[in-house]
């Protein structure tokens, strides 16, 4: 480390400063050039050097209790790090034939490195779609009805059992279905009620779909009684519970039934003559 | 490799391309997977099935 050497030279002036007898203050030998010390005097510039002073270290003036003093430091260290440049001449050496060879784990060709990669990302992606359809295809099948659910949910009746004018009674999902084959002078009869002035008004046509067969859920709409089939004063059903009479086309005509008998999802399988309800 | 390079440049190069064949793939892989995963369960039980063994029961003239 360079020694830092200072030239200091402190003098002492008498005091120079008098009033003239005109009033005014005089100040003899007094050096204008002597510049003020360098200091932070409360201007904000914190303790940071300013860039017209030569900071406090190197050189300048003081004021101290000795009087004015300047120092000048005729060495001065280096002020930022200073790492010396070596030069050397190994030359590099391209074939170290004890540096392993990394050939053997190179791709040979870049396009095919990047089809493997891409194809292999894309058989994840089609692996786990499947997966993902297949769980919720699976999870959905729990939620569908199970075959002894939909086996009970379905009744056939032999059609040719039921002789023309007569009644059958079926158990189809716990509840009685009527099922009346009605003969020619009944749909007739059926067809020319004036229904628009029923309680529940309803044409015959809209409650049947061959008119010969007249398929109905046989609880009244009342409280849910069976009613007695060839009973009552309209020749069709009546309630015994509350006295509801219902048509030959299953209409409520009086009692306090409020709605006709209600019609149940059903078809004919032609082929084998069989009414399936359900 | 002039291959790779068309597979590449028919399906991974746009996204779009690269997840909708993605998807397809899963549906074609589903479907044939299934179809091996019944054949191969169909030659494993060969003569155990209902669909093996119905000849010997039922008859196509009667009706059960």
């Amino acid at each position: 480390m360079a020694s830092v050497r200072s030239a200091t030279k402190a003098f002492t002036l008498p005091p120079t400063v008098r009033a003239l007898p005109s009033g005014v203050p005089s100040a003899k030998y007094i050096n204008l050039n002597a510049r003020a010390p360098a200091d932070e005097h409360g201007h904000g510039h914190g303790s940071t050097h300013r860039s017209d002073r030569p900071p406090k270290w190197a050189a300048g003036i003081q004021l101290s209790s000795g009087g004015f003093s300047t120092k000048t430091f005729t060495t001065v260290s280096p002020t930022v790090n200073f790492q010396p440049r070596l030069l050397h001449t190994s030359a590099r050496n391209d074939d170290a034939s004890h540096a392993p060879s990394f050939k053997a784990y190179q791709p040979s060709s870049s396009s095919t490195n990047r089809a493997v990669s891409y194809f292999m990302v894309g058989s994840m992606g089609v692996l786990s779609a499947s997966v993902a359809k297949s769980t919720v295809t699976e999870f959905l099948g729990t939620l569908s009805a199970s075959a002894d659910v939909l086996a009970l949910a379905k009744v056939e009746v032999e059609l040719a059992s039921i002789p023309e004018g007569k009644n059958s009674i079926i158990k189809w999902r716990g509840k009685p279905v009527f099922v009346r084959h009605r003969t020619q002078d009944e749909v007739s009869e059926a067809r020319s009620e004036d229904w628009k002035t029923m309680r529940d008004p309803e044409s015959d046509e809209s409650r049947v779909k061959k008119p010969e067969w007249l398929v109905m859920v046989g609880i009244c709409t009342h409280l849910g009684c069976v009613p007695i089939g060839e009973a009552g004063d309209f020749g069709g059903w009546f309630c015994p519970c509350h006295g509801s009479h219902y048509d030959i086309s299953g209409r409520i005509r009086k009692g306090p039934a409020p709605l006709n008998l209600e019609i149940p999802a059903y078809e004919f399988n032609e082929a084998e003559g069989k009414l399936v309800i359900g | 490799m002039a291959l790779a390079d068309r597979i590449y440049s028919t399906f991974f190069k746009r996204n779009s391309v690269y997840v909708t064949s993605i998807f397809a793939g899963a549906f074609a892989f589903s479907i044939g997977f299934d179809m091996g995963i019944n054949s191969f369960w169909d030659k494993y039980n060969k003569g155990k099935q209902w669909k093996d063994i119905r000849g010997q029961y039922v008859t196509d003239g009667a009706e059960e």
